[in-house]
């Protein structure tokens, strides 16, 4: 099948972009509650941690107090938002869906951007998170850098160059813009190759090593003084990535994504601005397990996912009141095979789809408001309403184990959420509630026989499960006062239906190393609860501290537990900063994995304590604009593994790393 | 925008092709729907023609619809029989399971049965067709040679044995030719073989008391669908029906496959009274890196 007649399509025909024209139009006060701010063009807080600054997408994600990770390696960590998996959260590009290709979650979509395309990552959490489709959990969307117009010609970039000792992973990253009053263009590039890490007793994690390679092209052309159409492109590929928690790695994997973005601003009015995007992308992925001789069994596993989409956004704004509003439609199939080879390669392979051509259509729209209706407080609130619809081509698969499972499902998927926010002097006060549906993902609805790893199980999707239908109700206070700043927010959510694995007392396992059979159902409910708090404190001009507390807790209808709940856990980290000098010093660890899931595979994971270090120097070079870093995480080169980790694979050990960032 | 093109061409195709799922179940099992002739004899200037699928007689299960013509002009005669015999290197004459009475089929214009070849044509081991029909009042009879071929497809696979009543049975596949990766209506003659009374007198027309079998009637055929290969650890699959006669006197039930590959029917053959006639339970274990037990009455199929 040819991807790319499609692919050109939208990238010549339609529209363009985001243009941030300087003073970005409305910064409403809704950005409170984005967890990270939002930097256009070239701004200050970038991708990258007070440690870390040339970072991966993950380790930015990491610093989230709402963020956790599953991790099957040392490359694309599946986001955990809210302890909610990725099924219940809508991960977006731009607002723009994409579903990866891996039957066995190796690449979450952030494994397809870079850090150096993109400006930042808006978390929403919960309904709030509904703006780009349904969700329970909420919404991550990664957003891509957008360079403004400029009024006088010029050219911007950067290159990052690096090290990381432990796994001997070089990195290369450049990015350059150029941008006039009329015109805008872009690109990046990043390589990163990394071998075997070590774990803390200095043994090699085998098949952890992994390579990517990514780049990225922005066009935009001012239109008219108050339009302008932008066109982007990513390309990525990942290539022998080693995923030591799973019986396989990953050959190839590669992602082309596109979009063209039309914006249009009023400058009087009620409607302040109105953007549209087309988009389209397409993932192959191709397991590999030739790698691991001592497999019983060969199997090939390619996956292929393509997604055509739209959205078309109008933001509103009218004095003390503003809204968006938007249209979300996206088209997506899935595609998933599997082929096992006999030992006697002479006789017949033996094939199956685990996902078997399966659509996924969706149409909705969804708005936010927030109208604050006094000098202290607002109030926010929206909502979206989709119409979802699942067709699986070969039906008869998922009949086996549901016989009379429509072929056709439709679903529809409300969502309303409310907010209340309250200034008294230095204290916020929020306090909001949420509804929404989601509907299954296409593992759950349609995966076949999808190996579990984990807890050894095969799984079976079944076309007919019930939405998953989330109450959350969540509340936050917080204090600022000029050196100290501590804001607490707890969430809690009853979901009703939440969909999970059950053992079927049917069938038998089709992979050599499971034990079982597990469908997926539906409990009657389940509840979560999470809550963070963090603080920041400058103790001097030069010294400045910062740490968060999370825990979280989450039950079935029986008082069971969850799985992949994180415990306790805490980040802190000390920053000293004089003139061009920077030192920091950071400590995050777990602590005992008390309530854990044998039921899914999990057993009780100890504590652990990480300590990590890092130095920096910034200095000028002519025109240009250098920082040199060095640190090291992990220095006391502690062996552990977190609850999280797909199979108990230990961590990496010590690592001394070392980076160079130039930019102009 | 140049360079976006150059982009999108540069992965314009992806790497690996997806599987034809059609062609993927093709590659290992042909399925025939056309009857075609398979012979044709000529008696007293009667045409005589036996059509079967593929115009070909398999070992196991046949369809057979025979017609007859004067000239170029289509005749019905009145009844029509026909008579499977085996002979063997020792002169020794057995039968087949089979239908002695054609059953005329008035829409479609010929006459049909079925035969269970229960060998295939060899050295020193031939079939004949045995044929009676009656035109007029006047009964015609003829015997020709057929050869019957190995059947390729494993789905029409079929097996002998002796029960533990000490009868000898048969059973034999009759549907699905292909099957699918879905749940499948999988359709069984099974056939009890009428002992001789007495030693056949030997004659030019065989007698056909001499060699029947019948259609056991409310038996039961438990099925345990595996794969028995190492790499699959008797894997078996969920929602399977045994099978029960229905008024055609054929046997039905439901297999699942699970995937596309070798798959051994394991059977246990209760009679009326629920009694084990053969076969043995297959253990429920998952057993990767062995062959997979069998039950000591099954039937291997592959598609
Ligand atoms: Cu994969």
């Amino acid at each position: 099948m040819k991807m790319n007649a499609v692919a050109i399509v939208p990238l010549l025909f339609v529209s363009l972009v985001p243009l941030c024209l300087r003073g970005q139009a409305v910064e409403k006060d809704s950005t409170r509650y984005i967890e990270e701010v939002r930097v256009q063009g070239k701004g200050k807080r970038k991708m990258e941690t007070p440690l870390k600054m040339t970072i991966s997408v993950d380790e930015f994600l990491a610093s989230s107090q709402h963020i956790s990770f599953i991790k099957r390696g040392a490359y694309a960590w599946e986001p955990l938002l809210n302890n909610m998996g990725s099924e219940r959260s809508n991960l977006t590009i731009d607002g723009m869906h994409i579903f990866g290709a891996c039957t066995d979650k190796m690449d979450p979509i952030t494994s397809y951007v870079e850090s150096n395309n993109l400006a930042t990552i808006e978390i929403n959490l919960g309904q709030a998170g509904s703006m780009h489709g349904a969700t329970v959990a909420g919404g991550i969307d990664l957003k891509r850098r957008n360079t403004a117009f400029a009024a006088a010609k010029t050219w911007s970039g950067a290159y990052q160059t690096g090290m990381e000792a432990n796994n001997k992973q070089f990195f290369n990253l450049g990015n350059v813009a150029y941008a006039d009053q009329r015109f805008v263009a872009e690109g990046s590039f990043s390589v990163r190759k990394a071998g075997n890490y070590s774990d803390g007793n200095g043994a090699t994690v085998r098949h952890s090593q992994y390579n990517k390679f990514n780049s990225s092209v922005g066009l935009a052309y001012k239109t008219s003084e108050q339009s302008s159409l932008r066109l982007d492109a990513i390309f990525d590929r990942a290539k022998d990535v080693g995923f030591p928690a799973l019986p396989m790695d990953l050959w190839l994997s590669r992602a082309i994504i596109t979009s063209a973005t039309y914006k249009q601003l009023f400058e009087a009015g009620l409607v302040k601005a109105w953007e549209s995007k087309v988009y389209y992308n397409a993932i192959e992925h191709y397991m590999d397990d030739t790698t691991r001789p001592e497999n019983l069994v060969h199997m090939d596993m390619p996956g292929w996912s393509t997604t055509y989409g739209l959205l078309s956004k109008l933001t509103l704004q009218r004095e003390r009141y503003a809204s968006d509003i938007q249209i979300n439609a996206f088209e997506n199939v899935s595609i998933a095979e599997m082929r096992m080879y006999p030992q006697d390669r002479s006789r017949q392979t033996m094939f199956a789809y685990s996902w078997p051509w399966v659509t996924t259509r969706y149409g909705g729209l969804s708005m936010n408001n927030s109208w604050a209706f006094s000098e202290i407080s607002q109030i926010h609130f929206g909502g979206s309403l989709g119409l979802h619809e699942n067709y699986s081509k070969y039906i008869e698969f998922n009949r086996i184990f549901h016989p009379g499972a429509s072929q056709n499902k439709t679903r529809v998927l409300p969502s309303l959420h409310t907010r209340y926010e309250l200034q008294v002097k230095d204290f916020l006060l929020e306090a909001g509630l949420g509804y929404g549906h989601r509907a299954p993902s296409v593992s759950e609805g349609y995966g076949y026989y999808i190996y579990n790893s984990f807890d050894r199980y095969d799984y079976i999707g079944n076309p007919d499960l019930r939405n998953e239908v989330s109450y959350e109700g969540n509340a936050r206070i917080s204090y600022r006062k000029e050196k100290f700043n501590v804001d607490a927010q707890a969430n809690y959510f009853h979901i009703r239906h939440y969909i999970i694995g059950r053992i079927l007392g049917l069938g038998s396992p089709m992979n050599y190393q499971s034990v079982g059979v597990k469908g997926y159902t539906s409990l009657r409910y389940a509840r979560l609860f999470n809550v963070s708090v963090k603080g920041d404190y400058t103790i001097s001009k030069h010294l400045h501290w910062n740490g968060i507390l999370t825990y979280a807790r989450a039950q079935d209808d029986n008082g069971g537990n969850l799985p992949f709940i994180r415990p306790l856990s805490y980040q802190t980290a000390l920053h000293y900063g004089h003139g061009p000098f920077g030192l920091q010093t950071a400590v995050n660890g777990d602590f005992l994995h008390r309530n854990y899931s044998p039921e899914f595979g999990e057993d009780q994971t100890p504590a652990y304590t990480i300590w990590n270090i890092s130095a920096d120097y910034s200095f000028a070079l002519m025109k240009w604009k250098g920082n040199l870093q060095v640190g090291a995480e992990n220095i006391f080169d502690a062996y552990y593994s977190t609850y999280a980790d797909w199979g108990n694979i230990p961590r990496m050990g010590r690592n001394v790393f070392a980076s160079l960032r130039i930019s102009f | 925008m140049m360079t976006s093109a150059i982009l999108c061409m540069a992965i314009s195709s992806c790497t690996k092709d997806k599987t034809d799922y059609k062609a993927e179940i093709d590659t290992a099992v042909t399925e025939h729907l056309q009857f075609k002739e398979a012979a044709r004899f000529v008696k007293d200037g009667y045409t005589i023609r036996i059509n079967t699928l593929n115009g070909t007689f398999y070992k196991g299960y046949n369809e057979v619809r025979v017609t007859l013509e004067q000239g170029s002009s289509a005749v019905q005669p009145e009844e029509v029989y026909c008579l499977p015999i085996f002979t063997d290197a020792q002169a020794q004459q057995t039968t087949g399971p089979h239908g002695y009475k054609l059953q005329q089929q008035v829409d479609s214009g010929y006459f049909s049965s079925y035969i269970v070849f229960t060998e295939e044509s060899q050295v020193g081991g031939e079939w004949q067709l045995y044929m009676r029909f009656s035109i007029g009042g006047t009964t015609y009879r003829l015997n020709e040679p057929v050869q019957v071929v190995q059947q390729a497809n494993k789905n029409l696979n079929m097996t002998r044995f002796t029960g533990s009543d000490g009868e000898l049975y048969v059973i034999a596949l009759i549907s699905p030719q292909k099957p699918r990766i879905a749940e499948n209506q999988l359709v069984a003659g099974i056939y009890r073989f009428n002992r001789a009374i007495g030693t056949p007198a030997p004659a030019e027309f065989p007698d056909p008391e001499q060699f029947s079998y019948e259609v056991v009637q409310g038996y039961t055929l438990k099925l345990d669908p595996r794969m028995p290969e190492p790499s699959m650890g008797n894997h078996s699959s969920p929602n399977n029906e045994d099978l029960n006669q229905r008024d055609d006197g054929r046997y039905y039930g439901v297999v699942n496959y699970t995937m596309t590959g070798n798959w051994t029917l394991n059977f246990i053959l209760l009679n009326q009274l629920g009694e084990a006639v053969k076969g043995t339970v297959v253990p429920n274990d998952f057993t990767p890196g062995v062959n997979g037990v069998k039950s000591e009455l099954y039937l291997d199929i592959l598609f």
